[in-house]
């Protein structure tokens, strides 16, 4: 009896699911109707991707490669004499950090070998570079040593943007078959990330926020490895994008700059999502409204534009999901964007 | 019926290395933690059911207090103590498997207690009195105890496992989500819902919940054979 | 067999006070009185489940056994319940064929009815020899049949094994039925003892009157 009731739950559940399912289906499969109409006019030159997939997604990028969107990446080694503090602020002294490891790492990526492999990472699979190198970039010629028993787990503290452009995943592997090193990503929002370095969790970490990085090493926690004149090893950048439907009702492909984009939408309260959850894109979007608006992270800024501006506190990849549904604005990073249109508007 | 049916068949039809290693983590922790917990908390349970002592009523309250306890509030205090700067950061087991089993462990055992409490105090009372009326020593009358337990100790650990399984808060603060290393299911939904991949997520959600029917099912046999 | 004077208090009442008690070995005392008189809670404190106030045992250096008004029935079949009090399949049968449940014997005791639990109770209980035996009104479950066989049981038991029988009833045909020597409580208090036919006959008290007389006797 017991037995019987048990089964029909879980059955029940599992309907239930399914039935979530299905409505989270026609994210894919009803975008195509609205799609149709606009794929006829000519998509931006500079997106082929979109072209490409213009039956599926409707939502496509109508500005990037604007300076005041750029997107630095940057490694910095975690420093084991910092002045670790528990919970408690009690200062701790024997914070154990692999730094031979973290260094190992770095020295890798910014080696021929790693530069090459970041800089052509995404053209097999989106048509196009997700990454640039930067000019004056540091180089690393130095030799990696091989992982010992000590060495040999390196733990990486990165942004879930960083993760879901599937660099990592892409580079590490290939890191970890040479040396013998096995890297743990920690994968989180900005400040969680970086936090989690602060509690002695991380032997260095990748993250694209200059102001919470400057504020990491003005704290002591980071430290300059031998061979580099700085703690900030700002080695790869990309762009923002700034995303909408592709029949731009706000006119941003041909305002001036993207601050005019950002105003146009906010003159026409055009929808638009944002992250809202303090991570380095959303940090991003708040320095590009008009300063009139008064929109910070604070819920109190923007209480007066919630009609069109969208606070979703979530990731990337579900508030393009919005964007899409809602035939909304949005900021992201590009990588994400494109591993979205490539996967059909449902990620994955 | 449903993209995520058929997203969910996919997966497990290629034995995608990632999605099995995710698997075997999420058996190793759940399985792990529910059996400790069942180990610590059956024996505690059927103690603080059956016997009267000072202390007691003060223990059940505290007892009560950590099944109300919040996952990620569990999570958050051993991330704390076991952090690079926390008093316990020497045996470096922060995003390990065996702190995760450790959080769950904590998680789940006062639920194992408070239901083996509930039901030994309402069994025995009458049991006691009956045996000791027939003149049977403590050791007789708690092997006549534990017997009468035996339906319930699958009970308990039916509910201990799903809490295992479908607890997410605990798992990836004390976890990390590290991929190839203490990435689970909850955690690997959380990740895809957060990237907006539902349909990846629910298909997760599908053999998840796939896995703890099977479970389920082959307990309740043995639980329906041992009531006969 | 000599018990000694006893108090015993709830929540500063004293529910039952008892002198003395002769209690022969060989004969069935019967303690009869009407519900709430202190019948169950004198069971409890002879048999030591329960202490007085006097905090020590009122019986000392005898084997006691004790069948509770409800027996908890172990998880396990009929005979295996009966079997626990002593492994002696051959007597296990005996007693279940005197009360007619052999053929419940390998069911699961769980599911026995309230009279079968209670003819299965008493089969445990007199699997084991004991030099006094308290029976919480052992048949107040069973219908007429069963009664007069468990009756029928318990006095040749008694007989047999020359033990000190105590038999908690408020039957007073069945103290007449049975007993050697009945006891009267009523509010806690002895109010009359004696031989069954005579107690019964011609009480004494006005008190044991009266509730012979509402019980139309």
């Amino acid at each position: 009896m017991k037995k019987t009731v048990s089964l029909l739950l879980a059955l029940v559940m599992i309907f239930a699911l399914c039935a979530c399912g299905q409505a989270a289906a026609p994210v894919a499969t009803e975008a195509p109707a609205p799609a149709e109409a606009p794929a006829e006019e000519p998509a931006p030159a500079e997106e082929p991707a979109a072209e490409a997939d213009a039956l599926v997604v409707d939502t496509c990028i109508l500005k990037e490669a604007d300076d005041a969107m750029i997107n630095n990446y940057s490694l910095l080694a975690v420093n084991p004499e910092a002045p670790w503090v528990d919970a408690d602020g009690n200062p701790v002294s024997d914070v154990t950090i692999n730094t031979v490891g973290a260094a190992a790492l770095i020295n890798w990526l910014l080696s021929e070998e790693g530069q090459d492999l970041a800089a052509n990472y995404g053209f097999d699979q989106y048509g196009e570079y997700l990454f640039y190198l930067k000019d004056g970039r540091p180089v690393s010629t130095a030799e990696i040593p091989a992982a010992t028993e000590e060495t040999r787990i390196i733990r990486l503290s990165t942004t879930t943007s960083v993760n879901d452009s599937g660099l990592l995943g892409y580079l590490l592997p290939i890191f970890e078959e040479k040396y013998g090193y096995e890297v743990e990503v920690y994968s989180a929002g900005t400040g969680k990330s970086i936090a989690n370095a602060k509690m002695g969790n991380a032997d260095l970490i990748l993250v694209h926020s200059k102001k919470q990085e400057e504020a990491f090493i003005e704290e002591g926690f980071s430290c300059v490895l031998d061979g580099m004149d700085t703690e900030r090893l700002n080695w790869m950048y990309n762009y923002f994008v700034l995303c909408g439907p592709s029949a731009d009702p706000a006119g941003v492909k041909d305002a001036a700059d993207v601050k005019a984009a950002f105003q146009a939408i906010a003159d026409g309260k055009f929808p638009f999502i944002s992250r809202g959850d303090g991570s380095g894109t959303h940090t991003k979007e708040l320095s590009l409204w008009p300063e009139d608006l008064g929109i910070t992270a604070e819920a109190e800024s923007f209480k007066d534009y919630t009609d069109w501006y969208i606070s979703a506190n979530t990731g990337m990849g579900a508030c393009l999901v919005m964007a899409e549904e809602m035939g909304a604005y949005i900021l992201t990073d590009k990588a994400t964007f494109l591993t979205f249109v490539a996967n059909d508007g449902v990620m994955g | 019926m449903g993209s995520s049916i058929q997203k969910a068949i996919e997966l497990i039809l290629s034995a995608d290395p990632e999605l099995l290693n995710i698997l075997a983590t999420t058996a190793r922790v759940c399985l792990t933690s529910s059996i400790l917990a069942l180990v610590i908390g059956v024996p505690l349970g059927i103690l603080f059911g059956a016997e009267r002592f000072p202390g007691r009523r003060v223990l059940l309250v505290l007892n009560r207090t950590l099944i109300g306890m919040p996952p990620v509030v569990c999570g958050l205090l051993f991330y704390m103590l076991f952090s690079g700067v926390g008093p316990f950061r020497h045996l470096h087991l922060l995003f390990t498997v065996k702190l995760m089993i450790l959080a769950q462990v904590v998680l789940i055992t006062p639920i194992i207690i408070g239901i083996m409490e509930t039901f030994v105090a309402d069994t025995a009372p009458a049991l006691r009195e009956t045996a000791r009326g027939l003149g049977f020593g403590r050791i007789k009358e708690y092997r006549l105890l534990i017997n009468e337990c035996l339906y319930s100790i699958f009970s308990a650990y039916l509910l201990s496992f799903a809490r295992a399984i479908a607890e997410v808060g605990a798992v990836a603060m004390v976890g990390g989500a590290i991929a190839w290393k203490t990435n689970v299911m909850t955690t690997a939904i959380m990740m895809y819902t957060n990237r907006g991949s539902f349909t990846l997520g629910i298909a997760l959600g599908l053999i998840l919940l796939t896995l703890s029917l099977l479970v389920n099912v082959v307990l309740s046999l043995m639980q329906g054979r041992l009531s006969r | 067999m000599k018990t000694t004077a006893f108090t015993k208090t709830y929540n500063r009442r004293v529910v039952l006070y008892l002198p003395e008690l002769e209690l022969p070995k060989g004969k069935i005392t019967a303690v009869i009185g009407p519900n709430g008189s202190g019948k169950s809670t004198f069971a409890k404190i002879l048999a030591g489940i329960e202490r007085s106030d006097e905090k020590k045992p009122i019986l000392s250096g005898v084997k006691v056994g004790y069948l509770p008004q409800k027996s908890f029935p172990f998880r396990m079949s009929t005979e295996k319940n009966i079997l626990q009090n002593g492994n002696d399949p051959a007597r296990a049968r005996e007693l279940m064929h005197a009360l007619g449940i052999e053929a419940l014997a390998g069911q699961s005791a769980k599911k026995l009815s309230g009279g079968e639990t209670a003819r299965m109770a008493l089969c445990r209980i007199l699997m084991s020899r004991y030099d006094l035996l308290i029976l919480d009104e052992p048949t107040t479950a069973m219908d007429m049949e069963s009664t007069l066989a468990a009756e029928k049981l318990i006095r040749n038991i008694c007989r047999e094994q020359d033990c000190a029988l105590v038999l908690i009833t408020h039957s007073i045909s069945q103290a007449k039925r049975i007993s050697d020597r009945v006891l009267v409580l009523q509010r806690g208090e002895l109010i009359e003892q004696g031989d069954v036919q005579k107690v019964l006959l011609t009480p004494r008290s006005e008190e044991t009157r009266r509730f012979l007389d509402f019980y139309g006797l």
